[in-house]
This record gives C-alpha cells, sequence and structure tokens, in this order.
C-alpha cells in the first residue's frame, strides 16, 4: 500500500493515472446529478411546513457539507506538504482552495436565499452562519497568500500554516448549533444519533445522499484536472513534460 | 414577498423565485468552476508550448 502511495505520489505517475481516473469521476457525476436533480425538484414530494422552498437543500446540504470536507482534505494535504516536504500534497492543496471556495460560496448564497422565505431575513450573524462565513474567508486568504509569494516553497509553507490554523473552524461550525443558541437548526442526518434514525423522510434523503455523491465526484475530478496542470506547470524543466507537450498529448 | 408572487406562475408557486435562482446560481457556480479548469489547462499547456518552441528555435 505504501509503495503504491510513493509511486502515485511520484508527479509523473500522478499526472498519468490521474488522466484515467478523471472520466470514471466526471461522467457519474452527471448522471448522478441529473437524477438528483430530477428526484429533488419533481419526485421528491412537498414538506407539510415548509412547501417547496425546502429543495433548497438539495443544493445547500451537500455544498456546505463539501465545503467543510475539502477544507479538512486540504489542511491535510497543507500539513503532509509541509512536514514531509511531499510536492503533491501541495498541489493538492493548492488546487482545491478555489473549488472549496466554491462550495462556500455556494453554501452561503443558497442558505442566505432560504432564509428570507422561512426566516424572514437573508442573513443573520448567527453563529453556523457567521462560522461558515469565516471559512469563505479562510480559503480567499489561503489562495491570496499562495499568491502573494515568487518563490512557490515560501508560498506553500506560509499557505500551509494558514490552513493548519484554519482548521479549529472546521468543529466550530459543526457544533455551533449545539454550543450556541442558533436560528440555524440542528443536524438532521450528520450528528452519530442520526444516522441510524435521520429526522428526514427517506423520499427526500435519497435525492440528498445522491447529490451529496455527485457533489464529491465533482470535486474529485476537478481537483485531478487542476492537479494535473498545475504538476505540468511545476515540473516544466523536466524532460517528460517537455515530450508530453511537444508531443500534444493532453 | 412581491417578487415571488411574480415568479409564481413557474413551479413551486410562491417560493419559485427562491427556489429558481438558488439553482440558477448553483449551474452558474459549477459551469464557472469547470470553465476556469478548461481555461488554466489551456493557459499552462500555451504557455508551455511557446516556452520550449523558443528554446528549441535557439
Amino acid at each position: 500500500m505504501w509503495k503504491w502511495i510513493q509511486a502515485f505520489a511520484s508527479p509523473q505517475n500522478f499526472y498519468r493515472i490521474s488522466g484515467t481516473l478523471i472520466p470514471w469521476f466526471l461522467y457519474p457525476f452527471v448522471l448522478l446529478v441529473t437524477i438528483g436533480l430530477y428526484w429533488g425538484l419533481y419526485v421528491a414530494p412537498i414538506d407539510y411546513q415548509q412547501g417547496d422552498s425546502y429543495r433548497i437543500i438539495f443544493i445547500h446540504v451537500p455544498a456546505a457539507w463539501m465545503s467543510m470536507l475539502v477544507y479538512l482534505i486540504m489542511a491535510i494535504s497543507a500539513g503532509i506538504g509541509l512536514i514531509w516536504q511531499i510536492k503533491l500534497a501541495n498541489v493538492v492543496a493548492k488546487v482545491s482552495a478555489p473549488i472549496g471556495a466554491g462550495f462556500t460560496f455556494l453554501a452561503l448564497v443558497t442558505g442566505s436565499i432560504w432564509g428570507k422565505p422561512m426566516w424572514g431575513t437573508w442573513w443573520v450573524w448567527d453563529a453556523r452562519l457567521t462560522s461558515e462565513l469565516i471559512l469563505l474567508f479562510l480559503y480567499l486568504a489561503y489562495m491570496s497568500l499562495n499568491n502573494a509569494f515568487d518563490n512557490p516553497k515560501k508560498a506553500a509553507k506560509a499557505s500551509s500554516i494558514l490552513a493548519l490554523v484554519g482548521i479549529i473552524n472546521l468543529p466550530i461550525i459543526h457544533y455551533s448549533v449545539k454550543w450556541w443558541n442558533t436560528l440555524h437548526q440542528g443536524a438532521s442526518i450528520s450528528s452519530m444519533d442520526k444516522i441510524a434514525a435521520p429526522a428526514i423522510h427517506p423520499d427526500m434523503l435519497w435525492p440528498l445522499l445522491i447529490m451529496v455523491v455527485a457533489f464529491q465526484l465533482m470535486y474529485a475530478a476537478l481537483v485531478l484536472q487542476r492537479g494535473r496542470d498545475e504538476i505540468l506547470f511545476n515540473e516544466q524543466n523536466m524532460r517528460w513534460v517537455k515530450d508530453l507537450i511537444k508531443g500534444g498529448e493532453r | 414577498m412581491m417578487i415571488a408572487e411574480y415568479f409564481s406562475f413557474l413551479p413551486f408557486g410562491k417560493y419559485a423565485f427562491y427556489v429558481w435562482s438558488s439553482y440558477i446560481i448553483f449551474f452558474v457556480t459549477v459551469f464557472w468552476l469547470f470553465y476556469r479548469t478548461k481555461k488554466i489547462h489551456e493557459r499552462i499547456f500555451n504557455q508551455l508550448r511557446i516556452k520550449y518552441d523558443r528554446e528549441d528555435n535557439k
């Protein structure tokens, strides 16, 4: 296993293997997002309290979960890059940031749109909303810091430290609805006691879970493609990159 | 509430504006993430091709 990881972590092998893997993530993403949207928008019944407005959760919840998952992956990769100096880990961290920022933006905006008819306001300085907004700022700060240095090693080091410090925000986001009296509702399926008996009907739960998997596949496809390009740029002085570009291979 | 009523001809009634605007933002964000990925890919390929051509012609 360790040998396989080491082999995969070599930039050239990563480039080759990830090129094969991308379609395996991309096409199932398209299929699942189509099924999830059809099920969520047309098959799932109307909620007896929230009416049709609850249909926003089929994008809001997966986006919010992914915003935290991507940050976790980014911070762990940044930590591995910082401690063991593995180039590929820094690449994964760097390319994950804009994708994670996209998910966070989506979670915040769709949450705000859902909040207007349900809470009567677009925004409140509630602990869950505020900590999620801080997550967006952390992503933006990471990207800014990574681009602020001419030396890639210094950029990776500085931004990795920021990513690791920012990880403290993840438990705050997750437990904010328990630790503070928030307007945002508590967990319906993501807490341990709710996994066995979710407080959501299966007709609504299944499209939600399908969308969660679709978002994960989308992230995998995007991070692999962006990682491939980042590797080409970083390894531009290597013979294999030149042969690949000159050969016109994509 | 006026905006919501204006969009009530769409499926999802008085919530049509909120539901559809959320899904439009979702599609725009997903499109943007894929579009940016494609653009970065093209930029790096072109940049490196020019660099190698210049090196070979020296």
